[in-house]
């Protein structure tokens, strides 16, 4: 994020768009709801009928994969109505006239074509963004896991520097991270391309300053691959080896036919859990980690909080931390500089090779944590980014053409598959699905079909269906409600026995790489 | 119940929420040697006080009977008990041998947004100082 | 607060054999159970500024450790909680020596409770507050058909998270009514207007000590503590009962017989 979550109770307005915070990010839901109590204004643009809906000025509901052209239709109406921030834009922008060329053929009525959102809504909802002095917007994965995120999130930050709502308080492009860390697995380099603190492995001054740190030579200059990238060289029998911690790729990942296939090529698979999951039972070795209560360490939330987790116990069995099994297996293969008797004494090292986490130690930390860049130890932190200028000089406005899905409805496939979060469980459900108050409350996948298709297709409430896409099908029972619009439905991803994705595509955003999770076409049997 | 003359025991242990990206503020309880609850943190700057019911019971799983506590490598169809040496020395092992024979670029690693920032350092290190590959990633994306 | 560290050295000496107060590590004031006069967490204790369920985290330690005595840091909601348990058989008193706080001017004008300190007081100064009423006056100040619509707003935006009834001192039900399908359709939220919040303010009639952890802990800031005192209003004015208040005088809710007798038929 930009900004705080405790900022948004300061906002005027909150665009809400493809995130159903209240069931992923709870409290920042229920944040939402009190700046609402406030008298802040919410926009709600989500596929589904979702809680904060209930509560919007305005709801629109799109078709899923529409994100660009309604998000240029939203510009398109701020600028042919005046309500731009001019002087904001002159002093901290670029690229303002081709914007607004690029937009100029997405007027709310083609908008409504490609999106399905009435061209009044669209025009209400532009006038409440662009009208109020403080306007902030949540996104979430409903915009990023497309084969068009990157453009998505692109279009979002032109909404914001187009109305000047970047860097002050209450304002701001935020996006929810999912998993718990995994804002904290970016920012220490838990990525292909990316040393700590987003410094680029193809850059030859980075490339010495980590040879010299790590007392090495001869780093790679070359990006590596991404996790999708390397199912696929596995799949090919060209990655050979693979060492999984922690994830549980043969439920999270898309079109997981191809996932098995992929991981069952491999020579060698070694897997690190704290839980029994999908993946052992492809794995050569299964190492036996230790959970959150039983461990120290840091992680770092959505509004980059680096926070404390403390070990509360002893490590269940024979099992231990990931950073004892990693330093372990790293004196196995004969390096030296794994000599570590503590995540603290890690921690100091993270903060030698990272700018933004240099100041923070864990005595600093506390029980409160400390939100970075914090360049030193006297620095308090940073709550807001970019408050003065951005990272390179001024915002530059990169206008994006609308593209389908990789995958569209068809009259084999007519329908439009989207999947998404509850709030009773956690991803993959290897942590949550042993947990007896949530299991309580839900325990099984279903699939949410609009009462007018159930009609069509002779399902009633309830009824078991058979799921399928182009790439696998899968047995559930249909929840027929009008939270989805006609034509689109929707599964939770946490349930191994029926998992989505089994369904969903693998098509990449060609710049993230991430799959089109949230779209792709399936057609439903009785 | 405890044993009679046990010593006594009851903690609170400040902690972080794992089950999503807010980072709620929780305390652990231990009573004797095991987590009995969750309570919230009751000044957390982001949750204050609060907690979803994700957050209240996310002590639950941890002594869940699908816990690993064990080493265990493959022979044949099933995958057998064993001590952390012979796990890590096999592992040490694939990787290695992976390596050798096929260069670096042909081991892979994913990284967690599950775990802690300290593990994900380790584990991009150990990727790029010690088998020389960038082929690191998380689930960031997914 | 050195007070409170040589009135905690006193008591462990005097037989109990572990005190129940706050600490304040690191700036956070948290729990802490002290058994010895010699444990470091001794240099930490203080009577704080966030308040704990002290009453619950009881009835876990009384049977835990079944031979032991403990001595407790109670304000006036902590020793009312502690009462009202005795009197459902949850807590015994005679194991427990209270170490009364009253709350400052400032505590108690903020909190609005009837009675802001412990009938015995060891530390600070007894004072009085007017009773929190706004919301409580809001509500009566509307129709009967918009005092509905008032709550159903209200609890609009639940997200079920059991905080209130997590957190509340006087919940210790081994099944719980929210929990029971048929009254609560399960995985749903909000959940159930308006059985769900109804099931928990009757449970609460005569039986809230208006401690108000419930209302602190509620991430959608509903007004539950004005909904459970209202209904403590009525019980006084009506039974002549305020749970808490007396150690002798049982509840008139009590006729059916004891807590324990009750949950033994259910089994
Ligand atoms: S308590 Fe709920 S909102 Fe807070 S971190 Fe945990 S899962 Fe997220």
């Amino acid at each position: 994020m930009t900004n705080s979550i405790a900022e948004l109770e300061d906002a005027k307005v909150i665009l809400i768009v493809g995130s159903n915070t209240t069931e992923q990010h709870p409290i920042i839901g229920e944040r939402i709801l009190a700046a609402a109590r406030k008298g802040a204004k919410l926009i709600v643009i989500d596929p589904r009928a979702i809680h904060l809906s209930g509560f919007a000025e305005v709801f629109l509901r799109p078709r899923p994969g529409s994100e660009v052209a309604y998000l240029n239709g939203l510009i398109n109406v701020i600028i042919s109505e005046g309500l731009e921030d001019s002087e904001f834009i002159a002093a901290r922008t670029e690229g303002f006239e081709e914007l607004k060329q690029a937009v100029a053929e997405y007027t709310p009525q083609k908008v409504e074509e490609i999106s399905g959102i009435p061209a009044e809504d669209l025009v209400a909802a532009a006038r409440i963004y662009a009208g109020s002095e403080r306007a902030s917007i949540v996104y979430c994965m409903g915009i990023t896991q497309h084969s068009t995120g990157t453009d998505n999130v692109l279009s979002l930050a032109n909404l914001a520097m187009l109305t000047g709502n970047v860097g002050k308080p209450g304002t701001g492009v935020n996006p929810l991270r999912g998993q718990n860390n995994v804002q904290g697995a970016c920012d220490v380099g838990g990525l292909p391309n990316v040393y700590t603190g987003y410094q680029r492995v193809d850059s030859e001054e980075v490339a010495k300053k980590f040879e010299a740190a790590w007392g090495v030579e001869g780093l790679s200059r070359q990006p590596g691959l991404t996790l999708t990238e390397m199912m696929d060289k596995a799949a090919r029998g060209e990655l050979k080896a693979l060492f999984i911690m922690g994830e549980n790729p043969m439920v999270s990942d898309p079109d997981l036919g191809h996932v098995r296939e992929a991981l069952d090529k491999l020579e060698f698979l070694a897997v690190a859990d704290i839980m029994e999951n999908e993946t052992l039972e492809l794995s050569h070795v299964v190492l036996p980690a230790a959970s959150f209560a039983e461990k120290d360490g840091t992680i770092t939330n959505t509004e980059r909080r680096v926070q404390r987790i403390r070990k509360a116990v002893e490590p269940v069995g024979d099992s231990r931390p990931d950073w004892e099994i990693v330093c372990a297996l790293a004196r196995k293969m004969g390096a030296s500089g794994f000599d570590f008797t503590s995540p603290e004494e890690v921690f100091e090292e993270i903060r030698k090779v990272t700018p933004s986490y240099a100041g923070i130690t864990y005595k600093r930390l506390g029980t409160q944590g400390l939100q970075w860049p914090v360049p030193d130890e006297d620095h308090p932190g940073t709550p807001i980014l970019h408050a003065e200028s951005f990272p390179i000089g001024k915002g530059k406005f990169t206008p994006c053409e609308f593209r389908e899905p990789a995958e569209m409805p068809d009259a084999e496939y007519p329908l439009l598959l989207t999947t998404g979060r509850l709030l009773f469980h956690y991803h993959t459900g290897t942590m949550t699905r042993r947990s007896p108050s949530l299991v309580r409350e839900i325990d099984r996948a279903f699939v949410e079909v609009n009462p007018a298709d159930a009609a069509e297709l002779g399902i009633g409430d309830g009824e078991a269906v058979k799921v399928s896409s182009r790439r696998g099908s899968v047995e559930v029972n249909a929840k027929v409600t009008d939270k989805v619009g006609k034509g689109v439905i929707f599964m939770p991803f946490h349930f191994a026995e029926a998992a989505a994705n089994v369904l969903t595509n693998s098509a990449l955003d060609p710049v993230s790489k991430i799959p089109e999770f949230k779209v792709c076409s399936a057609r439903i049997e009785t | 119940m405890a044993e009679n003359g046990s010593e006594m025991n009851y903690r609170l242990v400040p902690s972080t929420c794992v089950y999503c990206g807010t980072g709620c503020g929780v305390l652990l309880e231990v009573t004797g040697d095991r987590l009995s609850g969750t309570l919230p943190q009751k000044d957390h700057p982001v949750s204050k006080g609060a907690l979803c019911i994700k957050g209240w019971s996310v002590h639950e799983f941890v002594y869940s009977e699908r816990r690993l506590t064990k080493p265990m490598v493959r022979s044949g169809e099933v995958l057998v008990e064993t001590d952390w040496e012979a796990a890590l020395a096999a592992v040490a092992d694939g990787l290695s041998a992976a390596r050798d024979k096929h260069g670096p670029d042909s081991v892979g690693f994913f990284a967690s947004a599950r775990c802690t920032n300290e593990e994900n350092y380790l584990l991009q290190k150990l990727a790029r100082a010690v088998v020389g590959t960038n082929n690191v990633d998380h689930c960031a994306r997914l | 607060m050195s007070d409170l560290k040589s009135i905690v050295r006193e008591k462990l000496r005097d037989g109990a054999d572990a005190f129940l107060c706050l600490k304040n590590e690191e700036g956070t004031v948290l729990p802490a159970l002290i058994t010895d006069a010699d444990s470091p967490d001794l240099e930490l204790v203080e009577v704080g500024d966030s308040r704990y369920p002290l009453g619950k985290i009881l009835i876990d330690l009384l049977r835990e450790y079944p031979d032991k005595r403990f001595a407790v840091l109670v304000r006036g909601c902590d020793e009312r909680a502690l009462v009202e348990l005795s009197k459902l058989e949850q807590v015994d008193l005679e194991r427990l020596v209270l170490v009364g706080v009253a709350c400052s001017a400032e505590e108690a004008a903020a909190c609005g409770c009837l009675r802001p300190y412990p009938s015995d007081i060891a530390l600070g100064e007894k004072v009085e507050a007017a009773p929190g009423r706004e919301v409580i006056d809001e509500v009566e100040s509307l129709s009967d058909a918009e005092r509905m619509a008032w709550w159903r707003e209200q609890f609009s935006r639940c997200i079920k998270c059991y905080g209130c009834r997590n957190i509340c001192p006087m919940c210790f039900c081994k099944d719980c009514a929210l929990e029971e399908p048929h009254l609560v359709e399960p995985g749903v939220i909000p959940p159930d207007f308006p059985s769900f919040h109804i099931i928990r303010a009757l449970d609460m009639t005569g039986r809230c000590i208006d401690c108000g952890l419930c209302e602190e802990a509620c991430p959608a800031g509903i007004p539950l503590r004005s909904l459970y005192r209202k209904m403590q209003d009525i019980m006084e004015d009506k039974l002549e009962y305020r749970a808490g208040e007396s150690a002798e005088e049982r509840s008139p809710l009590s006729f059916l017989g004891s807590e324990q007798d009750i949950e033994k038929l259910e089994e």
